[in-house]
């Protein structure tokens, strides 16, 4: 069967089903695409093939012998290198924990092998996810596969996590977000990425960055996927005391399709008006999409904004180094020179600093829920650009030129403040062909009304369907 | 406060003096190569100190 590495989680459990291809078709498959591609692309710093190929005997053998069978039953994904996974390396990305063998999966890793995942391997990031461009010095910098002439950036931090599902090298991936580190590689690699709620999903077993602001969630082609993910990842976990105990739905129910009368505010200040020419105009095309499905459209602005980004410096900064003070004192020179550097500019955060910057949060808070009050959805640009190229430091905004860096989380980080969740899906290309991402951002623990409006969209358009060609 | 809070410029001594407290015995050298974004970090943090805030800080947030 042909393109079977395009063929979507949703369609490869529904074939794996039905027997029209093995798991075990499927996952040779997906290996040999990581073999072809994947020393340009750098996206895996394990390939778990021998482990992969075993699992996926043992589920055909259960296909076979009429056992039940998970949702996502023979399918494979692949894990940004900060979960735990039982007898596998862990590395963060890092030098420093190069030869980490946890001895248990992370909950959500376990949830998925529960739900008939396949688990190909472990994916390249930014050094203990602190970073939004990409680079790691240790086990290279990922490239984007929209460009095949010119290096540019994925984001990141989880940078292989976005480029192995655009490439093809995974069809769904798992990734985390503190500034916007899902929906940044997914917006500059054409693809659909879910941070959820704060408290939706575990975290237990990942490695941190910044504990209250970390997510976790699912990198995929589809909305569709990332309901099917999320369907088996999210719930309580004792092992992450922010879980929420609130049931989890069957988040493939609420995608009917439907928008009618879906209120959705178009964040124009801050967003719209920050945004690139070509950003903005998508956007703005993307919202005249969903109105003409049904959707009520109107604008709305945020009054907090400009204090997010000293906000997120404070915690994240603050907690980053409480993580790290000690390998910091003794290991410092393993550390990529650039997170080195972030950690110890953060020594100079005062504790007044972080308890002003939780007090601002709350606000942030309040002026999201307030936005949302009569309102389904929020709507804003991903990343206020498409992606960089690898020697970009500055770009020109909407408002102005910025460096790379904050400019790429400006739009993501008052979500990590806030905890709502919101899903990055492509909305555009520009005309040089490189993608261009919009944020959906709903109410909290209402991850079904985000990810119904995510795929009426995809239904609408056919940008999540483009694929890059690869060298 | 640390002198740099008030001040747009942030010297030597004080960046000792603030690495110290925070238990870390960086070189001069590591020292002068962070301040330019020392600087500019405390720049930013002072942008909190000028937002009203009447709201209890979040502590353990949102969670159901």
């Amino acid at each position: 069967m042909p393109d079977l590495f395009w063929a979507s989680m949703t369609e490869l459990a529904g074939l794996i089903a039905t027997k029209a291809v093995s798991p075990v078709e499927v996952t040779r498959v997906h290996l040999e695409r990581i073999a072809a591609h994947d020393p340009g692309l750098k996206s895996y710093i394990t390939i778990c093939a021998d482990g992969a190929l075993a699992a996926a005997r043992e589920a055909e053998s259960a296909l076979m012998g009429g056992r039940p069978l998970g949702p996502l039953h023979g399918v494979p994904y692949a894990l940004k290198d900060l979960y735990d996974t039982a007898g596998i390396r862990t590395t963060g990305g890092s030098k420093i924990l190069a030869d980490r063998v946890p001895a248990a999966d992370a909950t959500v890793v376990r949830r998925l092998a529960e739900a008939g995942a396949i688990l190909l391997g472990k994916l390249n990031m930014v050094e203990f996810a602190y970073g939004p461009e990409g680079f790691n010095p240790h086990y290279g910098d990922v490239r984007n596969p929209w460009d095949r002439t010119t290096h540019r950036l994925t984001g990141g931090s989880s940078s292989g996590s976005g480029a192995a599902v655009a490439a093809g090298l995974a069809p769904g991936t798992l990734g985390s977000d503190t500034g916007g580190s899902i929906r940044i590689p997914a917006s500059l690699c054409g693809i659909t990425g879910l941070k959820p709620t704060y408290g939706r999903v575990s975290r237990g077993g990942v490695l941190p960055l910044a504990w209250s602001m970390d997510h976790v969630g699912p990198m995929t082609r589809t909305a569709a996927d990332c309901a099917l993910m999320l369907t088996a990842m999210a719930g309580y976990d004792p092992a992450d005391s922010s879980t929420s105990v609130l049931p989890v739905p069957d988040y493939r129910v609420a995608l009917t399709g439907d928008i009618k009368g879906l209120r959705v505010g178009l964040l124009r200040a801050f967003f719209l008006d920050g945004a690139t020419p070509e950003v903005r105009a998508a956007v703005e095309q993307a919202a005249r999409t969903l109105a003409a499905g049904g959707a009520v459209v109107d604008e709305v602005n945020l009054a907090q904004m400009a204090s997010t980004a000293p906000a997120a410096l404070a915690i994240v900064g603050s907690e980053a180094l409480a993580y790290h003070a000690t390998n910091l004192r003794t290991r410092a020179a393993d550390y990529d020179p650039e997170v080195a550097r972030r950690l110890k500019v953060a020594a100079f955060i005062g504790g007044q600093h972080y308890v002003r910057a939780q007090q601002v949060r709350a606000l942030v808070r309040a002026d999201v829920d307030a936005a949302l009050a009569h309102r389904d959805v929020l709507l804003a640009p991903s990343t206020p650009m498409t992606a960089p190229a690898l020697q970009e430091r500055q770009v020109t905004l909407g408002d102005g030129p910025s460096p790379v860096r904050p400019a790429l989380i400006r739009f993501t980080q008052p979500f990590n403040l806030s905890g709502h969740p919101a899903c990055s899906v492509p909305c555009g290309f520009t005309s040089g062909g490189l993608p261009v991402g919009m944020q959906i951002v709903g109410r909290p623990f209402d991850e079904a009304t985000v990810l119904r409006a995510a795929d009426a969209f995809q239904r609408l358009t056919d940008f999540h369907a483009r694929r890059p060609v690869l060298g | 406060m640390l002198p740099a809070m008030t001040s747009p410029v942030i010297d030597l001594d004080t960046l000792r003096a603030g690495a110290r407290l925070a238990g870390f015995g960086w070189s001069d050298a590591e020292l002068e190569a962070i301040r330019p974004q020392v600087e500019a970090a405390l720049r930013l943090l002072r942008a909190l100190e000028a937002t009203p805030v009447d709201a209890e800080p979040t502590t353990h947030y949102r969670t159901v």
